[in-house]
């Protein structure tokens, strides 16, 4: 853990990119996989987490397959409602914002995402997504193993966000320390508004010449050094950025917006993480999930407009995922259970868009669930692969067909 | 983070590391005792150890008094009958009701345990708890697991903390928590379902490579008809629903249930090797060597898995008295938390602390999974720092440390200089550098800055809160 090197003062936009250069050579100097046009390591992925379970056929609705009607006698969206993207499927009527983006080309849906021998309990299978590995129990993310991998600035603070409360697993790390950040406002040390407290905890914080030794000295010591400098450094790096237009008054309107700004402040920041939910619809099913699909849906218009703005639609990419779809038959609540496969969004302005993938039939189902048709691991292959330009060899576990939806 | 960082102290194992620490006994031995086997103590509890032999001390931690003073259970949010009810005859108002009654009850459920960790007069025996609970993983909240099933679990894991763990481990498999947790509740003969089966093996008793997907299989049928009667939550043997044939399991055969498969899986010389390896690494220190692993689990073999004996053996170790084992870990949230409230001699957590702990990553009764929390490294990102630091900056500003109340405010210091010792010895046990005591000495003093005026009865209390702050914020105030 180095740490000194670092001066406050130089952390900006600029700086941190020509150090990100030097970092980057190395990884440049490696072939990198064809087909990428140049500026790979100015790409940012967005990943959304849909918590709770995404019903997966309420969201693109497979209006063309009959099964579907009698399964969902209550709940099932009328053919003439479904915004219709071909005769057989058709986004939920409350997507009216998204649709306009796939229309545009600019969205990418894989249908039936899903992996082997699904697990229904929320905490194992959110575990399976973020880690990629269902056969099992992995300590980091796969976004975390590619940070590790990707030979980023040890330097940076800002390598990867997380806009959430807590550091999801996705972006659980052997090296590379993320911050997670809920907001901007309450990202901080209290007690900061005090001069001679803050430079005093500063010092005191590298306090290594102690009594004793431990193999985690130096590790808390650089953890609280960024805590520090990163929640004092972030909201100023960040000011320079106006968002262009209106976002939605909503959770996850503000997390994109926190997002947008992180993208256009060119902190050197790769991979964010925001979270939308929750869709965990047991009962009474339709208001909730189409406010959070409208949510989203307008959510993610508002942040790919501003990027646009801003000239960075074309190196964001973002992607959605859910632990599981819901179980084909609604219950006797209004409302469905747990179930296995659901579709993907792909969102960004350097993708093919369109429908990728089967859906899954809705005549033969695993235990009243639809089966998954694409493993998700292969859209995050070709994340890695087609959009970092890196090797996915000890991200993920396993050889997985990329998907031709990138360049 | 450290590249390829391993978290094992440097150095070499000791010769027997198990031998008696026959050393010097002094107070900061004494309070890393007390952080290891309980959460830290009051200044006073430090003291009366330290006056002990350490032999002693230990016993007088493993041999606990009676905590029949504290309640046994949190109070009891009255639901109205609501949770009998099936969610398909209620209004949407009354599933509303409900689950802010289920709300209320865990919030409930999570203060009465951190009450008891702060206050018991046996601090090792609420620390074991912690232990089995990230260890017999189990998650509130989810998977119909609401009101008292896991205070429940949580009291079936006290009453065993010290005791015998095969015992515990039969009493696990007919917990309703756990029932209902990996879905054994609803394994029938005809479709036995594998979680518990193999969660039993893969994180609670053998470890990945000790067993085969047809251990998991065969013992999933033993299993099936553990369940629990819904009217009383009592474990219910639904032999209608059990699949007695014979079965093959790690090479035995027989019409095996499920506490054969306990005992079976107990007389495998991987089982204790799997528990001494996470003893070792929560009171001990991270990523312990094979050999030490293997001794302690001879350790744990030759007591049978009472673990009384075992923990008064491993706590008065030459290996745990160890410089390579001293502040080698991180403390935990609960470690943090607790250790602060009772550093300064609070006696009950404020409800305001539940989200806090969530922030920094470890809520009583919720680990993110079944494999409990990671702990080591997992617990250190600038988000869960930033957390403890600010829980710090409150704590020290609340109604509960008001002068007279605790040590730190009880007169103007004569000195900075008097006053950091103060600090440093107490939050820290002297584990600062000579420099960082002089940086604290001038906060308190006021130099260097040109706002400030020397320590007075008009600013001392102000300036002890801001240095005590500082003082928790150092690096040796997150290690244990």
């Amino acid at each position: 853990m180095k740490r000194g090197g670092f001066l406050i003062g130089t952390i900006s936009g600029l700086t941190v990119a020509a150090k990100a250069d030097s970092f980057f050579a190395s990884a440049l100097a490696q072939p990198l996989l064809p087909g990428l046009p140049g500026g790979v390591d100015e790409r940012v992925l967005v990943i959304v987490n849909l918590q709770g379970g995404n019903d997966g056929l309420n969201t693109i609705v497979p209006h063309g397959m009959q099964p579907y009607y009698r399964y969902r006698p209550t709940l099932g969206i009328p053919a003439n409602d479904v915004l219709q993207i071909n005769d057989k499927v058709g986004f939920n009527p409350e997507m009216r914002s998204l649709k306009g983006m796939y229309d545009a080309g600019n969205v990418a849906i894989v249908q039936g995402a899903g992996y082997p021998q699904p697990d229904h309990s929320h905490f194992r299978s959110t575990e399976i997504w973020q880690t990629a590995a269902p056969e099992r129990f992995e300590s980091t993310g796969w976004i975390g193993r590619f940070l590790d991998s990707a030979e980023l600035p040890p330097a940076n603070l800002f390598n990867a966000v997380a806009v959430a409360p807590v550091l999801p697993e996705v972006m659980v790390s052997r090296k590379t320390d993320v911050p997670a950040i809920a907001a901007l406002q309450g990202y901080g040390l209290a007690s900061d508004r005090r001069a001679d407290t803050r430079s005093a905890f500063a010092s005191l914080v590298h306090d290594d010449r102690v009594p004793f030794r431990s193999p985690y000295l130096a590790t808390v010591a650089e953890i609280e050094d960024h805590a520090q400098r990163g929640s004092e450094e972030l909201p100023k790096l960040v000011a320079g950025y106006t968002p262009s237009g209106a976002y939605p008054a909503t959770a996850i309107g503000r997390s994109l917006s926190l997002a947008a700004q992180i993208v256009g402040s060119r902190l050197g920041t790769r991979v964010i993480y925001v979270q939308h939910g929750s869709f965990d619809t047991h009962a009474g099913q339709k208001p909730t999930q189409d406010r959070l699909l409208r949510e989203l849906s307008d959510g993610l218009k508002a942040f790919y407009d501003d990027l646009a703005a801003h000239g960075n639609d074309k190196r964001t990419l973002t992607i959605t995922f859910s632990e599981f779809g819901r179980r084909v038959a609604e219950n006797g609540s209004r409302g469905t259970d747990h179930g296995e496969a659901a579709p993907m969004f792909l969102v960004g302005g350097g993708l093919k868009g369109g429908l990728y993938g089967e859906h899954p039939s809705m005549d033969t189902l695993d235990n009243g669930d639809v089966k998954y048709t694409v493993d998700f691991r292969s859209v995050y292959a070709t994340v890695i692969e087609k959009w970092f330009g890196r090797p996915t060899t000890g991200i993920i576990a396993g050889s997985f067909p990329t998907l031709s939806l990138l360049a | 983070m450290n590249p390829d960082a391993t978290f094992r102290p440097a150095g070499a194992l000791p010769a027997s590391p198990l031998a008696p620490y026959a050393g010097p006994w002094n107070a900061r031995l004494a309070a890393h005792l007390l952080r290891r086997a309980g959460f830290g103590g009051s200044p006073a509890d430090v003291t009366r150890l330290a006056k002990l032999s350490s032999s002693d001390a230990v016993e007088s931690l493993v041999r606990f008094p009676s905590t029949a003073a504290l309640p046994a259970s949190p109070e009891l949010v009255d639901d109205g009958g609501m949770a009998m009810q099936r969610p398909v005859d209620m209004t949407e108002d009354q599933r509303k009701a409900l689950a802010r009654t289920r709300r209320e009850q865990e919030l409930a459920n999570i203060e009465w345990w951190m009450n008891r960790m702060v206050a018991s007069p046996a601090p090792l025996q609420e620390k074991m708890t912690l232990f089995l609970h990230g260890h017999f993983a189990t998650a509130s909240g989810t998977k119909g697991i609401y009101g008292t099933d896991i205070v429940d679990q949580n009291n079936l894991l006290r009453g065993y903390a010290l005791g015998n763990w095969r015992a515990l481990t039969h009493a696990i498999v007919r917990d309703r928590a756990m029932l209902k947790w990996l879905d054994n509740a609803r394994s029938v003969k005809a479709h036995p379902n594998e979680n518990m089966a193999r969660e039993l093996m893969e994180l609670f008793t053998l470890g990945i490579g000790n067993y085969t997907e047809q251990d998991v299989r065969e013992s999933a049928r033993a299993f099936t008809g553990y369940t629990f009667t819904r009217r009383t939550g009592q474990f219910y043997f639904n032999a209608a629903q059990h699949d007695d044939g014979p079965k093959i399991f790690l090479g035995q055969v027989g019409d095996f249930n499920g506490d054969d498969i306990v005992d079976i899986i107990f007389k495998q010389p991987a089982c204790a090797t799997w528990f001494a390896g996470k003893l070792l690494a929560f009171f001990v220190y991270s990523d312990p060597e094979p050999e030490l692993v293997d001794t302690v689990a001879a350790l744990i073999r030759k007591n049978d898995y009472n673990m009384a004996p075992v923990m008064s053996t491993l706590l008065r170790s030459q290996v745990f008295y160890s410089e390579r084992a001293y502040r080698a870990l991180v403390k935990s949230p609960v470690d943090f938390v607790i250790g602060s409230y009772q550093l300064y001699g609070i006696g009950q957590v404020d409800p305001s602390v539940v989200p806090v702990m969530r922030r920094m990553g470890q809520l009583p009764f919720h680990p993110p999974s079944v494999k409990g929390w990671d702990g080591g490294a997992q617990w250190l990102n600038t988000q869960t720092l930033l957390a403890r630091e600010n829980f710090s900056s409150a704590l020290l500003a609340s109604p509960a440390m008001a002068p007279g109340k605790t040590w730190l405010l009880e007169e103007l210091p004569s000195s900075g200089t008097v006053a950091t010792q103060k600090l440093v010895g107490t939050i820290l046990q002297g584990d600062a550098s000579p420099a960082a005591s002089v940086r604290i000495t001038a906060y308190l003093d006021g130099t260097g800055t040109s706002a400030d005026a020397a320590l007075s009865v008009e600013n001392f209390e102000e300036r002890m809160r801001g240095a005590a702050y500082l003082t928790m914020a150092m690096p040796a105030y997150q290690l244990s």
